[in-house]
């Protein structure tokens, strides 16, 4: 047990995941093997790793979107697979391909969204008038979302999986295709998001953004959790790490 | 190389590339017959539809040629003249179908293709792909020609003396048809595109406009149907052929060019006169095909660089809570409102259907009391409410499939799975029921039916529709099939909903079939078994659905949860 992990278990656990393990179909590989990893009330956690490392499957895993053969995730509490609704209703997501109904304007998906997590009136109305100091949509919330750009419907879904505020915030790759004024405000929202107690794990090949941002690093390679990096301490101990040159060397390794 | 040759290379028309392209669109239509890829239940079902098509028309237009033929006009029969009327307005029919068609696949290839935005960043000027896309444009519609006017002719041939020339310039025909119609489309598709992008988002319009149509048309087959219903019965038909009705035909078809230069062609009435018109309309056509589809070709190129327009749409205030299931039925109707292509598939089919089963009611009503003499009204209503209710319905059959990559995120979300699958039933119940309600409203206030007999049709009806909903969502979700589009829209009807149609039509044949077989038996033989019609269709009904539910709801918890379909993640 790392000293951080000791350090941290005073805190709350928000995602457990133990021993996990995925393949999409019977006669492939396992695209992850093994994998367990616990993320605390607070924390910032990003999942590093190559491309087909296994990073989306374990996130989509912790979702629920997709099963998993072996192991398992436990989300605030509740076990994603026993009971679905409560983990699920407990965290946010952002996937990838950003998808979203685009026949919706931004408005009606984010009234669907609070809707579908319950999120009482007076709540919405404040908590979209806070995301949107940060997001910045502007009037094209009222558009419809199939007439937004990449960009615009990163935002328009970050919006949506907060408008419940939960307690766990799931992004995968969520920097691509966002202007750098929005970057720096979700970065900085993340850090704020993260100190009001919440939890929040994130995919990325952005090394940079990963050691700015991170508490922790898990990192996955062929599918299997090969380290565990306490980013914060790393720094404390060394300014000048390099942690793309870490990342190659590591990608070496077999 | 020097800058002008370079110029030079570029500029022209490579038929290299030119083969290339032509051959990728080969290998793309080829790869649709290959295994996995290939929709044998659909592919069935579409040829038996086409055979079933022809061979309806080859016999009714076959018994109409030798009615209409003999018409006389100032008391004598003019084979020649009548000739030339009826190929007049058979070819203006097929030049009208392939015209419409026409505009469809330009704008298609030009538009909509997904090739399109990859060409544009190709080294392929626009006159090579151009040719490419003509060529392709070209070769569709001498299949429709081909299919259509040999059709037409060897049935005419069969009820007339037609000589050899009728025989020898029917492939001529064929060949040329396909210029003028390209050329007439390819003016025509850049208004119907700005009418298009005009409707984009003006939904309730839209689905008025495009409801008003289909009822139209739904109108004008009302009659072509009455027409068969009267060939069918006798000699009615031929008094419809008054000396004012055939002075009005007469007139009417002088004025159908370019049709009436083919027919006057075809059946010898003008032949040196109809070939000059024809070459130089032709030429003509051939130079506006050339110059508007090169030009829509550019615009076309930049507009699938561009993006959608904005448009701001007033939503309500963020104050009103619908809940999980309200959300998700909101959802529903926006995803397929906000689609024209749904919208017309689902929507105004459910609109027009009353319409349907009106019409065709009508027709068959009279042409069985004519032709075996029972009175089987609520026999009829019944097949007739299940047919269409089921071919309305088939659209379930993409409940799951259209949602998507978003059906995963939808997994994601704190929903229990039966929310999710009852708020798509529901919906479809909903549109189902106006539907259903109306046309059985229609035929009792018709006097089609009583009016307790069509609160038993609407019931009926339901409960059946219900059936078709829940087995095509559950076909859907263990066989989903999302579309690779970027907005996601299914463009192109899977193995599913071809199987949805095939359970919901041998559904509707047998029940209609056995209740109107009873119903017929017992007046024919005065046996009083009348009230096995309400005995039959409810038990069934009620087995259907209690089957139905079971289908659907069979390890669906464990699915749901395993699914990963759709054709990835």
């Amino acid at each position: 047990m790392t000293d951080n992990q000791s350090e941290a278990q005073e805190r709350r656990e928000v995602v457990r995941i133990r021993g996990l393990n995925k393949r999409y179909n019977k006669k492939s590989d396992w695209a992850v093997t093994d994998v367990s990893f616990t993320c605390y009330e607070g924390e910032i956690v990003g999942l590093l790793g190559h491309n087909g490392a296994g990073k989306s499957t374990t996130l989509k895993c912790l979702e629920g979107m997709i099963p998993y053969e072996q192991g398992e995730i436990n989300i605030a509490g509740y076990d994603i697979k026993k009971n679905p609704e409560e983990a699920k209703a407990q965290m946010g997501f952002v996937t990838d391909n950003h998808a979203t109904f685009i026949k919706m304007t931004g408005m009606q998906y984010i009234n669907f969204m609070a809707d579908v997590y319950e999120v009482p009136t007076d709540v919405r109305v404040k908590r979209l008038g806070e995301l949107e100091e940060v997001f910045q949509l502007g009037d094209a919330i009222e558009n419809l979302i199939s007439s937004y750009s990449h960009g615009m419907r990163q935002k328009i879904c970050m919006m949506g999986s907060l408008i419940h505020h939960p307690k766990l915030w799931i992004l995968d790759e969520p920097m691509t295709g966002l202007d750098p004024r929005t970057m720096r405000a979700v970065q900085e929202f993340m850090h704020s998001y993260a100190a009001e107690g919440n939890t929040i794990i994130f995919s990325s090949h952005a090394l940079g953004t990963v050691a700015k941002l991170c508490d922790r690093v898990v990192l996955i390679r062929k599918g299997r959790q090969v380290d565990e990096l306490n980013v914060k301490k790393i720094y404390e101990e060394n300014p000048e790490f390099d942690f793309e040159e870490y990342f190659l060397k590591n990608e070496q390794k077999n | 190389m020097s800058k002008r040759t370079e110029r030079g290379k570029y500029g022209q028309i490579n038929m290299a590339k030119v083969r290339a392209l032509l051959r990728k669109d080969g290998q793309e239509k080829r790869s649709a017959f290959k295994t996995g890829n290939f929709d044998i239940v659909g592919f069935i079902l579409k040829v038996a539809i086409a055979c079933t098509i022809v061979a309806l028309f080859v016999v009714f237009f076959g018994r109409f040629t030798g009615v209409y033929l003999a018409v006389k006009t100032d008391g004598v029969t003019n084979v020649t003249a009548r000739t030339t009327e009826l190929l007049t307005i058979l070819y203006s029919a097929v030049i009208l179908g392939m015209v419409i068609g026409g505009i469809g696949r330009i704008g298609r290839e030009l538009f909509t293709a997904d090739d399109m935005k990859l060409y544009a960043a190709m080294p392929l000027n626009a006159k090579t792909l151009f040719v490419a896309k003509l060529i392709n444009i070209y070769l569709s519609q001498l299949i429709i020609a081909f299919v259509a006017v040999t059709t037409i002719n060897l049935t005419f041939a069969t009820q007339t003396r037609a000589d050899v020339a009728f025989y020898l310039l029917t492939p001529v025909v064929c060949i040329l048809l396909p210029l003028i119609t390209i050329a007439i489309s390819a003016v025509l598709v850049m208004p119907f595109q700005m009418i298009k992008r005009f409707l984009r988002e003006r939904y309730i319009v839209t689905f008025i406009l495009v409801t008003a149509i289909f009822g139209a048309l739904f109108w004008v087959y009302s009659i072509v149907l009455n027409g068969v219903k009267q060939l069918l019965l006798g000699d009615s038909i031929r008094w419809f052929f008054s000396e004012r009705v055939m002075t009005a035909i007469r007139s009417v078809c002088g004025a159908l060019y370019p049709a009436r230069w083919f027919a006057e062609i075809i059946g010898g009435e003008d032949r040196v006169f109809g070939w000059l018109y024809l070459a130089l309309l032709i030429a003509a056509c051939t130079a506006i095909s050339l110059l508007v589809i090169k030009s829509i070709l550019v615009r076309a190129l930049q507009s699938r660089n561009e993006g959608y327009s904005r448009s701001v749409i007033k939503t309500k205030s963020l104050k009103k809570i619908d809940g999980k299931f309200g959300a998700l039925l909101k959802k529903e109707f926006l995803m397929i409102f906000r689609t024209p292509s749904y919208m017309f598939s689902y929507l105004s089919v459910a609109v027009i259907m009353p319409l349907m089963v009106y019409f065709c009611m009508d027709v068959s009503v009279s042409l069985i009391e004519n032709l075996i003499g029972v009175n089987c009204n609520l026999e009829l209503a019944l097949f007739l409410t299940i047919l269409f209710g089921t071919l309305t319905n088939v659209f379930c059959a993409t409940n799951i499939s259209r949602d998507g990559q978003m059906f995963y995120t939808i997994k994601a979300l704190p929903l229990n799975y039966k929310t999710v699958f009852f708020s798509k039933i529901v919906f479809c119940m909903i549109v189902t029921a106006v539907s259903q309600i109306a046309s059985a409203v229609l035929l009792a206030a018709t006097g089609s039916v009583s009016f307790l007999n069509g609160v038993f049709l609407a019931v009926i009806g339901m409960l059946f529709s219900f059936v078709n909903i829940a087995v095509a969502t559950r076909y859907d979700f263990n066989h989903a099939s999302f579309s690779t589009e970027d907005d996601g829209e299914i463009k192109e009807s899977s193995g599913t909903v071809s199987v949805v149609i095939i359970i919901g039509m041998v559904m509707s044949f047998a029940i209609g079939g056995m209740v109107f077989i009873l119903k017929a038996f017992s007046q024919l033989n005065h046996t009083g078994l009348g009230y096995m019609t309400y005995l039959i269709t409810a038990g069934l009904a009620i087995t259907s659905v209690a089957l139905s539910v079971f289908y659907l709801l069979f390890r669906l918890d464990d699915r749901y949860y395993e699914f990963t379909g759709g054709g990835g993640i």
